[in-house]
């Protein structure tokens, strides 16, 4: 009987830490999706939203990463607007020449207010932050399972 | 009569490119992307949009063999097919066929065609209730995603089974009738009054069959809810979560038992567009006009991971050509075809390392030395250390091909003698 009553409050555990971690995977976004909030949520902008795949269609990685000097790291570029008009950064394309100017601020500044600088989808990423509590979950719910039979004997 | 024909010839258009959809001719669809995309996703020049249905309801009117000859021959701003010449009359044709496709799902041409095409349709009714679900998620998007995305003005959020029970009480019909009429913050057809009434029932439908799996019929009661899982879902709240736990994680899913799935990716959530992956304000006016992964991607070769793209073997086929440069589009990469075989401990096959599909993407000084100590082992590296971030973790399990794909590093096996260029060769991206 109490082995039952362990097994539900195991569940009840698991589920209640699906509940809390829930809204974490809402986040479902494209492999290799930065989320860049250094400055902006505090300057009253949504955060950055910088998306790989689409200027990895257009440019080889060594055009940013070598030639414009992104460094491989999360919001470790500490880019603000003087840079970008000043060319650097983004703004050695996003000047009207190369790609569009950066008067259209809400194609970039386009996150939900909030969003922590991260490298969406990464290894690290789902080792860590929410995934963690997830993995938790799921070890969880296997003892509850197997403790159930034992109960019944 | 003559709509009537054209109604069928529309039905017919539209269940020919529905196939053309599901991958029987990509072909109409790539000329599509190539070359009527730029004007008919944006709207620009006056082109009426891909999906906008009543933009091309006046123009569907002419019927579809005028519409043929317009982008064959040209119209006002529309250049003659599109502005390529080399295209062929059925190709245009074809990516007719799939803009009204996209545009006229079954179930949401206007309502006189609609009426006429039935015999048609009725012959893949089926067909028809995924059709019209999949119109509803366009006219969705266009018109009720804002809101409905994010909660916004405690609009019930899409998929919440809660939110969406207490509304379904009185049945679709009259959720039909907020929907059209307005009703508290919620504007008449979403704030569009241009849209038909057919289009705001196909997005409610829409909304309905995101939570069908957890809306009890019609009256949730929540009481005597000791064996319906799905009203004890409706029913949960924050407050009685508890309730719910005890019956274990499953009742978070709906009744299908495969539906408990963390860590996969279901097919249909696979590269979500902007407005719906989770990072992206739905309400900012900037994520409506941003590409969505899928429209770049349907063209590409595709994989299992990250991106589902195989973005080696889309630049290998030059279906995608990034620059070298950022401006110099001629410039070339410096490409080294050199094979580094690390041999690694226990049972995995050894590591080959092509520099070739490296310096395809990268610099040299992108790697070396600050990562890689550019010297015959003098580099410790894990599999730890890389989903960690470190080593070839700086790329791989963030943008480049994710660590787990082991086996297009994994490439050579053990004992196999000689160190063949074949083995080499499989490492890397697919080629």
């Amino acid at each position: 009987m109490s082995a039952s009553w362990r097994a539900v409050a195991c569940a009840a555990l698991a589920a209640s830490v699906v509940a809390l971690f829930g809204a974490a995977q809402e986040a479902h976004a494209e492999y290799g999706d930065v989320v860049i909030n250094n400055y902006s949520d505090s300057a009253g902008m949504r955060p950055v939203v910088f998306p790989h795949w689409f200027h990895r269609v257009r440019f080889r990685c060594k055009v940013c990463h070598s030639d414009l000097g992104f460094k491989f790291k999360a919001g470790g570029n500490e880019i603000n607007m003087l840079k970008i008009i000043d060319g650097q950064f983004c703004g050695a394309c996003h000047n009207g020449s190369v790609a569009w100017p950066v008067e259209n601020c809400d194609l970039c500044h386009s996150a939900k207010p909030g969003t922590p600088t991260q490298l969406h989808e990464s290894s690290i990423n789902l080792l860590s932050v929410p995934g963690a509590a997830s993995t938790g979950a799921s070890a969880a719910s296997p003892i509850a399972t197997k403790r159930v039979p034992a109960g019944k004997k | 009569m003559k709509t009537r024909r054209f109604a069928s010839g529309l039905a017919l258009a539209a269940l020919f490119a529905a196939l053309t959809h599901a991958g029987e001719l990509p072909n109409a669809k790539a000329v599509y992307d190539a070359n009527c995309a730029g004007c008919h996703a944006t709207g620009i020049a006056g082109a009426p949009r891909t999906g906008d249905a009543a933009a091309w309801s006046a123009r569907f009117d002419t019927g579809i063999n005028t519409l043929y000859g317009n982008a064959i021959k040209g119209k006002g701003a529309m250049p003659p097919k599109g502005g390529n010449a080399s295209l062929t009359d059925a190709q245009v044709m074809a990516a007719v066929n799939h803009i009204v496709g996209l545009t006229a799902a079954p179930g949401a041409a206007p309502p006189a065609v609609r009426a006429s095409a039935k015999p048609v349709e009725t012959v893949k009714g089926g067909a028809r209730v995924a059709a019209d679900v999949a119109k509803g998620k366009l006219v969705y998007q266009a018109a009720c995603a804002a809101c409905h995305t994010s909660g916004l003005a405690g609009a019930p959020k899409l998929g919440d089974g809660a939110a969406w029970a207490s509304r379904n009480g009185a049945g679709a019909g009259s959720l039909y009738i907020s929907a059209i009429k307005g009703k508290g913050a919620m504007p008449p057809k979403g704030g569009n009054a241009s849209l038909p009434e057919a289009d705001v029932r196909a997005a409610v439908d829409f909304m309905l069959a995101q939570v069908r799996g957890e809306l009890a019929p019609p009256k949730p009661t929540a009481s005597s809810a000791s064996t319906a899982l799905t009203a004890a879902a409706s029913a949960a709240t924050a407050e009685n979560v508890m309730a719910v736990s005890a019956r274990g994680p499953v009742a978070h899913e709906s009744q299908d038992p495969n539906a408990f799935n963390r860590l996969m990716v279901p097919p249909g959530r696979r590269n979500p567009s902007p407005a719906e992956d989770g990072i992206h304000d739905p309400s900012s006016p900037g994520t409506a006009q941003l590409q969505a992964p899928l429209r770049s991607f349907q063209s590409l070769p595709r994989s299992n991971l990250g991106n589902y793209v195989n973005w080696g073997a889309a630049l290998g086929k030059k279906q995608i050509q990034p620059r070298w440069d950022a401006r110099d589009p001629k410039a070339e990469a410096t490409v080294m075809d050199l094979n580094i075989v690390r041999e690694v401990k226990g049972s995995m096959p050894d590591v080959v390392f092509p520099h070739k599909q490296h310096t395809e993407w990268l610099d040299c000084s992108n790697c070396h030395p600050a990562i890689f100590v550019p010297q015959k082992g003098a580099n410790q590296i894990s599999m730890a250390s890389i989903m960690l971030g470190q080593k070839c973790g700086v790329c791989h399990g963030k943008v480049a091909f994710p660590i787990s794909e082991c086996r297009l590093c994994h490439a050579r096996q053990k004992n196999a003698g000689t160190r063949t260029a074949e083995a080499a060769t499989a490492g890397g991206e697919k080629k």
